[in-house]
């Protein structure tokens, strides 16, 4: 019994050390290295590009948010990450309460990204920019009846609407901003309205709300814009249209993907030219033609197809905003019963 | 000999120890004080999560334990056209991600879906949502996790003795009365052991739940973590989770008894046969649940794949492969090894109610939903760091977090219930005889072990390590979060398609999954065949 127990272990022992040279030897011959929310088909060819132009080489791990940002609080000062980089203000906001990351100081990046798609202190920057606003059948709904998010709440589209899940960030992002601009009784008021016209239980991906459109089961919903880029990059003349919410009030509500600096980053100056490429115009056409996004950047145009769904007062809302009320907003749909 | 004898339990309750320290680590929690988080749960989610999470386990214990039972009667006790390849064609969904037969059926089922398009356009009855309510989940979870329930019935049915059918049929019993009182009975321990297997399963499942949409106790855990940023409020709830398997593993218990009615002799004679209008009802009734658990899925996945090939396949592949390997076939052996080591009989072990209690607790991993339990690694991990700091060493963070080593761990811990059930069932029948004669003649325990018992229990050993190497190709969670760098595994590749709304481009790496898979599935009826 015990000669066997001590075989196995020695099997374990060497397993394990292989196991673990071999990944420190994988993780060592790169300059910098990304901790990513965002997949990877979405960040591969950025930092291909990058390196192509610096010679610096790149190192990535996907990851959900939550679960990333634990890992590099627990690694501390011996974390691998040197940036990390998630979607959704929010995300980055509690990343930064956690005291992830450490303040950019880059006049290029503060040129090229417009203030309120930054954090105030700098300590994370918002690379591209999605709209999230309402989709509607061509064929059976007059953009004239469109207005705001709020109006969903209206009950003359009561079993038209689809909505995303409340589990996903972007909704909660959402209903940050509707309790900023609104407070939180009105909002409560817009939540139990959209509650009571849903056609369908709120679905789990964008995706699902504009086939569900199409097939009939809704008329309206509220997706973000790069996933009606690429339904529309497929089929031209697919029978949809977003319409920009709230242009004569609040703005219609963005949010971003972006990244920041790791705080104990072993290559902070690496980190910051990586940061610093992909805010520049090189970088941003990358963004856009491989995720139909809108270019953070001020000094780059969006791309040509989703340049014809016309220019949109955005919310200028802070998006640090998003991730401070978020817990608001959760629990808010939750009283509500949105799912 | 004695203190020999303590001294393997002592190693053994060790082992079973080490391999809970994520689910110890997860129910720590409590020494956490709870937030004002709990009253708002309490009020807003909780008796709505509880309800649903009820009704699913119930509805999908209900649908398992018919539908594997009934099959597996109807393949073992009745000649029927189809039953020999279909026996072994049940099998297969095992192969198949439970989170890809959801987005499979979603696409195909809901309302926009090409079943329902069709039915609207050719018999204009209204389209219906079908993620409201239950009774789809439930059937989604029916058909990915029947094969459970049904590989253990179909065992049990094997070798219960044709002479006490025979006397039924002879006392007048009717086919369905021999089958609900005399076999169902019979196979009632290993019906309860699959059910239960399915039930954890479905307790720790996130992917298919949030494709529905549905809300069940881990939406409660994740919402805790994700919107409210409160680690601790998650662990305490995701505890509860082990508490709830802990119970089921207690009631699945009771229901085996100490009832063993297991003949070792096998029979190959089918007491019934099915011929005419009757043997083709029989055919279509099983042939239909195997097309819809697996041959339907499989093609709707080529239709996709075939249209996104060529954009989607690439050198990465290469590194999906081998990372999928390496970590299934690594993670398969220690599982099995550490599970044979638990199971191996000695009277010492029989006497011990701890050590039994130790052990039991080691697999309740399969309860945890795979994040929560990889978090409680990594912050089991911190505490060793902050004691060895404390005692004045260094902190070990740096070497495990990230290290393929932790991932192993991770899955060791999470698979052990699959493993151990594989084991532990062989070495039940081992019969204490052989301990006593081994002691009478004078042979060594070592001997007795590797000469009498890792022969007898072999097939268990086997069949634990080919079901083990499915899961483990297949887990999502744990890996997305605990793998190195450049680790990624198929599975890791479909999520991050899928979770972008692009299916057919996920359909591409879900398909080689499914055919590893099938090719494993494969491995193991031909083990299972060979035994009888």
């Amino acid at each position: 019994m015990t000669r066997k127990i001590s075989i196995l272990s020695l099997l374990l022992i060497s397993t394990f050390s292989v196991s673990i040279s071999s990944a420190v030897i994988a993780a060592s011959d790169e300059n910098l290295t990304v901790y990513s929310t965002r997949k990877e088909h979405l960040i591969k060819p950025l930092f291909d590009a990058f390196t192509a132009k610096t010679g610096i080489k790149v190192a990535y791990l996907t990851g959900k948010g939550g679960a990333l940002i634990e890992r590099i609080k627990l690694e501390g000062k011996r974390t691998k990450a040197d940036i990390f980089m998630t979607v959704d203000a929010g995300n980055l906001w509690y990343a930064s309460t956690q005291n992830l990351f450490q303040a950019a100081d880059s006049e290029l990046i503060e040129s090229n990204i417009p203030s309120h798609l930054r954090d105030p202190d700098g300590l994370w920057t918002g690379l591209s920019v999605r709209a999230r606003t309402i989709i509607y059948s061509t064929e059976r709904v007059d953009p004239n009846e469109l207005s705001t998010y709020q109006d969903l709440a209206n009950a003359k589209w009561e079993g038209r609407l689809c909505l995303r899940t409340s589990k996903k960030v972007y909704t909660k992002s959402l209903v940050s901003s509707l309790i900023y601009h609104d407070g939180i009784e009105k909002t409560t008021e817009v939540v139990k309205g959209w509650v009571k016209n849903l056609a369908a239980t709120p679905h789990a991906e964008d995706v699902h709300i504009m086939t569900s459109i199409l097939a009939g089961q809704c008329d309206v919903g509220i997706v973000n814009s790069y996933y009606f880029g690429r339904l529309q990059a497929e089929d031209p003349n697919v029978p949809l249209k977003l319409f920009w919410a709230n242009q004569d009030s609040s703005g219609t509500h963005v949010n971003i993907s972006g990244a920041g600096i790791v705080k104990h980053s072993s290559s902070p100056s690496e980190a910051l030219e990586l940061l610093e490429f992909l805010s520049s115009i090189e970088a941003q056409k990358i963004y856009v033609g491989l995720n139909k996004e809108y270019p953070a950047s001020q000094k780059l145009k969006a791309d040509n197809l989703i340049a014809v769904w016309g220019d949109f007062n955005q919310d200028k809302m802070n998006l640090s905003v998003a991730g401070e009320k978020q817990a608001e907003s959760v629990s808010l749909m939750q009283r509500e019963g949105y799912k | 000999m004695k203190s020999k004898q303590n001294n393997s339990n002592f190693l053994m309750g060790m082992l079973a120890l080490s391999v809970s320290f994520p689910i110890i680590v997860v129910c720590s929690a409590w020494f956490f004080p709870g937030t004002e988080l709990w009253g708002h749960f309490a009020e807003n989610l909780l008796p709505e999560l509880i309800s649903s999470t009820l009704l699913l386990l119930v509805g999908v214990g209900i649908g398992v334990s018919i539908l594997g039972t009934v099959l597996a009667y109807l393949v073992v006790m009745v000649e029927f056209p189809g039953r020999s390849w279909l026996e072994w064609a049940l099998f297969l969904p095992f192969a198949i991600p439970a989170y890809v037969l959801a987005f499979v059926y979603l696409g195909v089922f809901d309302y926009s879906g090409y079943a329902q398009v069709w039915l609207r356009e050719y018999t204009g009855m209204p389209g219906f949502d079908i993620r409201a309510g239950s009774w789809a989940i439930i059937l989604t979870f029916t058909l990915v996790f029947y094969p459970y329930v049904y590989m253990m019935a179909r065992a049990s049915f094997k070798r219960q003795k044709i002479q006490m059918i025979e006397a039924g049929k002879m006392l007048g019993a009717k086919p369905f009365e021999v089958f609900w009182r005399i076999s169902v009975p019979l196979a009632r321990p290993a019906i309860a052991a699959g059910l239960l297997v399915t039930l954890m399963e479905t307790l720790a499942d996130f992917g298919v739940v949030s494709l529905f949409n549905y809300s069940t106790f881990t939406t409660a855990i994740y919402s805790a973590w994700g919107d409210f940023r409160s680690i601790e409020v998650a662990a305490q709830l995701a505890s509860i989770l082990v508490l709830i398997a802990f119970f089921l593993i207690y009631f699945e218990k009771k229901a085996r008894g100490k009832a063993k009615y297991y003949s070792s002799d096998v029979s190959h004679v089918r007491p019934y046969e099915a011929n005419g209008l009757i043997g083709w009802l029989l055919f279509v009734l099983v042939f239909g649940v195997f097309m819809l658990s697996f041959a339907m899925p499989m093609l709707q996945l080529i239709i996709w794949s075939f249209e996104k090939y060529g954009e989607e396949l690439s050198v990465m592949y290469s590194g999906y492969f081998s990372a999928t390997g390496i970590l299934t076939v690594t993670a398969t052996i220690l599982t099995v090894a550490v599970a044979t080591l638990l199971a191996l009989p000695s009277r010492r072990k029989a006497e011990s109610k701890t050590l039994q209690m130790l052990i039991r607790f080691s697999t309740l991993g399969y309860a945890l939903p795979g994040s929560v339990m990889a978090v409680g690694l990594l912050y089991g991990v911190q505490n060793i760091s902050l004691v060895s700091i404390y005692l004045g060493g260094q902190s070990i963070n740096h070497i495990l977090f990230g290290s393929v080593a932790l991932l192993l761990f991770a899955y060791i811990s999470r698979f052990m219930a699959i493993a151990y059930n594989s084991t532990s069932a062989s070495s039940e029948q081992i019969k204490p005889v052989y301990e006593q004669s081994a002691r009478l003649l004078g042979s060594s325990r070592i001997r007795l072990i590797r000469e009498v018992y890792l022969p007898m229990m072999t097939p268990g050993i086997l069949a634990g390590g080919l079901l083990v190497a499915v899961d483990v190709m297949k887990e999502l969670p744990a890996t997305y979060l605990l793998r190195p760098f450049g680790w990624d595994t198929l599975a890791i590749r479909v999520f991050e398609l899928s979770s972008e709304g692009l299916y057919d481009r996920a359909a591409i790496p879900a398909l080689m999954m499914v055919f590893i898979g099938a090719i494993i599935m494969l491995l193991f009826i031909k083990l299972d065949s060979d035994k009888y």
